[in-house]
């Protein structure tokens, strides 16, 4: 009985929030390209990517907003890059985006090794982190309060992301034309603008929120670059789009999930249970619900159908 | 001799577009070099060096070789019908891990018996995690990209739980961190040559090569699975038993991926660990889609791609230039590639207007 | 009608190259300002070509488009749509998730504090615009959910709210309903009249181009063949202008007597690809040495008719036997066991593997003979390329060779690829559907040719096809589909082309007489 009050704490939630943040951005940008009809499985290289620039302008320019404005400009050109292929070119998305992925991997090791001299990992008292926030007044609440307070302002910063892509692709025509680049490209089209167009937004809108996402992780999460250190959250955040059906507040939850999931796992560990075990859930999870939304169309449709027979037989 | 040239001349374009590629990419490679303070050229010897340099690193070279042929050729045995299997990396695991566990149950037992045993369970294993994702496919249209991602994830994991520090199938043999028990040495595959990870491996892979290139080209089997790969449709309007190629397409795809799980650790590992595959699937997989999935194609550029890929480490140890620098040049050849192929779509579009325009000028006139 | 009215569009020479189609041939037309202009023609004539041309969709290969008196530099939409010209697409361009505002007001939508949409403001928009025109609908329905025929409200309201005043309705009434249609004629009507707008109307239904137009336009393989006006021209004119090909062809000698029962379909139900019923309660019967042509215009559910005798589709109702046997259930390799071949009315997304050469497209459904494999396995690579070089030059196929990807042929030879493979399977029953659609005349004459001969040797033939001198020329009988039924059955010689198209319209059942039309 005591154990459950070891696992379900604060500190847990504390935990979900830490984990789901880097998750919750990568994911905002995916959700942008899956809204525009582009598959977008090379998120893992971006993050890694603009991971690796954030920490070294931080070091460079001892100014955390410097690594990730840097990071963020990067973001914008990798999304260039990656619509260039996609979008110009109409390169197989699927390609471009697994060598995206070996490229970013190999690129911030080489880097990594060329520029810091090291292997592995660079962890530098010169590497400015950013700023963690607290507010005096909700210590005065209870979990609330410990829960809210001392996250690294990107935590912030990301909550209103999320309203803010909600509200562009839900309230503004931009938002309005980006998704019906991915839906029907084709009455975006007659309408008179290109749908090429708003699928390069889309791409270079994924690029932003995956340099965030890296910035994040290198100097709001962790305080340093580790090689390979996206581990594979460029998947999880292509998991948790397909699982919020490219929804913000969805997709929103459906990081949360993962990150609760994450944090949970971590936890359990202490009280003997396996977090790989826990991991795996998510993921299995979005399988299921795949399955589940071709199984209730198809049941529709049917029904549908039987419908018109019995109105035929009546009518005979 | 007559065929090889005839296939070249039809390859042409593609061929030539290859070969300046591959020739961009390390130019650029070397300029990185260049730029971060070392000698490319240096470099690039100390990589051929590190790849060709004795019996013992040629091994090496060519037992990478033969986990990119055989990734890649999985690619495509179910790329040809038509289905990604992006799990490979998951059905690696899997294949490594029940091959290993089944060795390790029948330690004592003849390897007449344990050893085929292994591998009908490396199959079994990678064939039916294939087999998941192809049914949900077939029969659903869910997609199979998607579901394949998902389960790389779900099986990597497991792995890793089963083998580690307090997992059931974790090891006790002292001063291991991780791990499953040794395989027997019985059971092991004979090393080729001292001390170099070159196993009869080999002698499978080239089995396993033959059947996939054997069955791609020259039966009825390969016929139907293409024109299934080619127009789902068509197949179906033909009569052809497409699901059942589909879903068999990618079981033996698993299955094959089950196989290299199986050698890496029969061929040199001994024992099953979580790093037992670092993304080998991934590059075998681009691999074969660089070569267009043509099967001889992806022998040829497996052994190019594990020369720079082994020799990479060797230039990394005796020069410092960083070794990752063989991602990034067969990432600059996938991207010079696939900018060919939009290119070259463009530039046949733009003759065939330009052609048009000019026979309907002269009709007019 | 009023007579001195000026040119609102001007087509001056286009001519349209597509690969391997030449969609559009020298055609210069002028479209007046308030009239009703009729596009008719077969499919593949180039009507759709050319009005996409004229909303910005294609940039012509060569010649010149002016609207308005002003000449069209860039080919674009947003173009088109600024100097008024809007278009109602076959396939209907609108998004399924967005409401119907949403769609209405797409590109151009009303705005709040600068960047905002204002959704409300959309909604009010709309509802005053559907009022104004007469156009009853829900500005805040999802469109996916909603009627075909309120989908095609939605889409002439996108064009209206953008300001339109020559609209182009490509096959608009393909999807409706005659209630449906009557509806929507009456719509144009009172635009035109009211509101001086100037409708272009693709069809290839000729009694709609006499009930709506007022000039018409004649399009035949991508030349435009005449302009008339309506009052001037009657159905049987108009129709030997489109097909114009009756006196090209010598007789073919038909040879033997009818036999067994080999195709029989009883009270057949099957949907279509949304779910909604297409063919509703089809018996038919078609003997050995017998074709038997449906006559039906697009979309009246002989696709799925077809579709479901083949196993392509599943029947959601009722029985068919094969040689006897019983069909319906079974998948398309089944069937085709029992004794059938099939030539689909699309090639190019069902009858062929594209990228595959004519050898590899020729020899599927016989790859595991034993003449062709060795136990069904292995393939004898020589005695394929004999047997496809042999179906090659019986089949008359022009071209490189048999080692020719089949994407790069022309629509005739590939057609002829898919007739040697089918017809030479030599089943007893063969389903043909389009044979020759898209197809040269001189391959056109082949394929016929070839398909009284399966006749003359004991076949059961089903013949689907939209060009109505075809099935009159190769049928023994006909029967006439309309709405998923059968509404007349005729024996060849009996009927004239003029009776059947009242039958094909379902102004005439063999039940009972004419109805009103």
């Amino acid at each position: 009985m005591e154990h459950i009050f070891d696992v379900f704490n604060i500190g847990l939630l504390q935990n979900t929030l830490r984990t789901a943040t880097p998750v919750i951005l990568a994911a905002m940008g995916g959700l942008m390209t899956e809204q525009a009809g582009i598959m977008n499985i090379g998120m893992d290289g971006m993050i890694l990517i603009g991971a690796f620039v954030a920490v070294a302008f931080s070091f460079a320019c001892a100014s955390a907003s410097i690594g990730v404005l840097i990071a963020v400009l990067c973001g914008i050109l990798i999304g260039l890059f990656f619509a260039l292929f996609v979008v110009k070119l109409k390169s197989d998305e699927f390609i471009i985006g697994m060598a995206l992925n070996t490229f970013a991997g190999g690129l911030t090791v080489f880097l990594l090794r060329s520029i810091f001299g090291v292997k592995g990992t660079f962890s530098n008292s010169g590497i400015v982190a950013l700023p963690k926030v607290h507010l005096d007044f909700l210590d005065s609440i209870p979990v609330i309060g410990p829960l809210l307070n001392d996250n690294s302002i990107f935590v912030y910063i990301t909550w209103i992301l999320v309203f803010l892509a909600w509200l562009f692709l839900y309230r503004t025509p931009c938002g309005f034309w980006l998704r019906a680049a991915g839906e029907h490209p084709e009455s975006l089209e007659t309408a008179g603008i290109n749908p090429d167009k708003m699928k390069l937004m889309a791409s270079v809108l994924c690029g932003i929120f995956c340099g965030f996402a890296g910035a994040h992780l290198s100097l709001g999460y962790l305080t340093m670059f580790t090689e390979g250190m996206s581990n594979s959250r460029g998947f999880i955040a292509f998991a948790c789009v397909i699982f919020g059906m490219a929804n913000p507040p969805k997709v929103f939850l459906a990081a949360l999930l993962f990150g609760f999931l994450d944090a949970l796992g971590l936890r359990l560990q202490s009280v003997g249970v396996p977090s790989d075990l826990t991991s795996t859930v998510p993921y299995i999870a979005t399988v299921l619900m795949l399955v589940y939304v071709v199984v209730s169309t198809d049941r529709k449709k049917k029904k549908k159908t039987k419908q018109q027979l019995v109105e035929a037989s009546e009518r005979a | 001799m007559h065929k090889i040239t005839q296939s070249i001349k039809q390859n042409k374009t593609y061929l030539i577009s290859l070969i300046i590629s591959i020739t961009a990419a390390l130019i650029i490679g070397g300029i990185l070099m260049d730029v971060t303070g070392f000698n490319p050229f240096e470099s690039y010897g100390a990589m051929l060096r590190g790849a060709f340099g004795s019996a013992r690193v040629f091994g090496n070279t060519l037992t990478k070789m033969i986990t990119l042929c055989l990734t890649g050729l999985a690619m495509t045995v179910c790329a040809k019908a038509g289905l990604f299997n992006v799990g490979g990396e998951g059905q690696l695991f899997l294949g490594g891990l029940a091959a290993t566990m089944t060795g390790v149950y029948l330690q004592g037992a003849s390897p007449l018996i344990a050893v085929p045993l292994a591998f009908l369970s490396a199959i079994v294993a990678g064939g039916l995690y294939a087999w998941i994702p192809a049914v949900l496919k077939v029969k659903l249209k869910v997609s199979e990209v998607i579901t394949t991602i998902m389960l790389n994830s779900v099986a990597i994991y497991v792995c890793t739980y089963l083998v580690n520090s307090s997992g059931p199938l974790a090891t006790h043999d002292k001063g291991v961190l991780g791990g499953s028990d040794a395989v027997p040495e019985a059971f092991r595959f004979a090393q080729l040559i001292p001390k170099s990870n070159l196993s009869t491996a080999i002698f499978y892979s080239a089995v396993i090569a033959f059947l996939c290139w054997y069955i791609m080209q020259k039966t009825s089997i390969g016929l139907e699975m293409k024109v299934t790969g080619e127009n789902e449709r068509f197949a179906f309007f033909a009569g052809l038993p497409k699901d059942k190629l589909m879903i068999w397409s990618m079981v033996a795809s698993g299955a094959i991926c089950g196989l290299v799980g199986m050698f890496e650790v029969y061929g040199y590992q001994i024992r099953f660990q979580d790093s037992i595959s670092n993304e080998f699937y991934y590059d075998g997989m681009l691999v074969a889609m660089i070569m267009n999935y043509n099967p001889v194609g992806i022998i040829i550029m497996s052994f190019f791609f594990a020369v720079i890929d082994i020799g990479a480490s060797a230039m990394e140890f005796s020069t410092g230039v960083s070794g990752e620098i063989s991602e990034i040049i067969f990432a600059v050849i996938i991207f010079l590639m696939a900018a060919e192929k939009g290119i070259s779509k463009a530039i046949t579009k733009k003759n065939l207007q330009r052609k048009v325009k000019k026979t309907m000028g002269k009709e007019v006139q | 009608m009023k007579d001195t009215k000026e040119t609102i569009v001007k087509f001056e020479n286009i001519s349209m190259q597509f690969p391997g189609v030449l969609a559009n041939d020298d055609v210069s037309l002028e479209i007046k300002k308030g009239e009703i202009f009729a596009l008719v023609g077969e499919n593949g004539a180039g009507k759709s070509t050319l009005m996409n041309i004229l909303y910005g969709l294609h940039t012509p290969t060569a010649g010149n488009v002016y609207v308005k008196g002003q000449k069209i530099e860039k080919f674009k939409p947003m173009g088109a749509i600024e100097k008024g010209v809007g278009m109602v697409h076959q396939h209907f361009m609108l998004v399924p998730s967005f409401t119907v505002a949403q769609n209405i007001v797409l590109s151009r939508e009303p705005k709040k504090m600068k960047f905002l949409y204002d959704l409300k403001k959309a909604n009010s928009q709309v509802r005053e615009l559907s009022e104004d025109y007469g156009l009853k609908v829900d500005p805040e329905a999802v469109v996916g959910e909603i009627s075909v025929g309120l989908q095609q409200r939605v889409e002439i309201l996108k064009t209206l709210y953008r300001g339109a005043d020559v609209l182009i309705l490509d096959e608009p009434t393909a999807v409706l309903t005659p209630q449906e249609t009557d509806e929507l004629f009456k719509v144009i009507r009172r635009i035109v009249e009211e509101k001086d707008m100037t409708v272009i109307i693709i069809t290839h239904k000729l009694y709609e181009v006499m009930a709506i137009s007022d000039r018409v336009g004649v399009m035949r393989q991508g030349k435009l063949i005449g302009v008339e006006e309506t009052k001037n021209v009657n159905e049987r004119i108009l129709a030997s202008m489109m097909v114009g090909r009756e006196v090209l062809f010598d007789k073919i000698e038909k040879t033997g007597e009818p036999g067994n029962v080999l195709i029989e379909a009883d009270n057949l139900f099957v949907a279509d690809n949304r779910g909604l019923m297409a063919v509703n309660g089809v018996s038919l019967k078609v003997r050995a040495g017998e074709i038997l042509g449906v006559a039906a215009i697009e979309g009246n559910g002989q696709s799925e008719l077809v579709e479901a005798l083949t196993g392509m589709r599943s029947v959601k109702q009722g029985q068919i036997y094969i040689c006897g046997q019983e069909a319906s259930g079974r998948d398309p390799g089944e069937i085709r066991k029992m004794g059938l071949a099939h030539i689909p009315e699309d090639r190019i997304s069902t009858g062929v593997a594209m990228p595959s050469s004519i050898t590899d497209n020729m020899i599927i459904g016989k790859e595991r003979r034993s003449e062709f494999s060795v136990k069904g396995i292995h393939l004898k690579r020589s005695s394929v390329a004999r047997y496809a070089r042999e179906l090659f030059d019986k089949f008359d196929l022009r071209g490189a060779g048999v080692d020719t990807e089949v994407g790069s042929l022309s629509g005739g030879n590939m057609q002829k690829v898919v007739v040697a493979r089918e017809f030479s399977l030599d089943t007893p029953v063969l389903i043909v559907a389009q044979p020759t659609r898209g197809v040269d005349v001189g391959a056109m004459e082949f394929i016929h040719k070839q398909i009284i001969e399966k006749r003359n040797h004991g076949c059961a033939i089903l013949l689907v096809s939209a060009d109505l001198d075809e099935v009159m020329r190769l049928s023994d009988r006909i029967i006439t589909m309309y709405e998923g039924r059968i509404t007349g059955e005729f024996k060849a010689q009996e009927i004239d082309k003029r009776d059947i198209g009242y039958y094909m319209t379902g102004s005439r059942t063999a039940g009972g007489g004419e109805e009103g039309a």
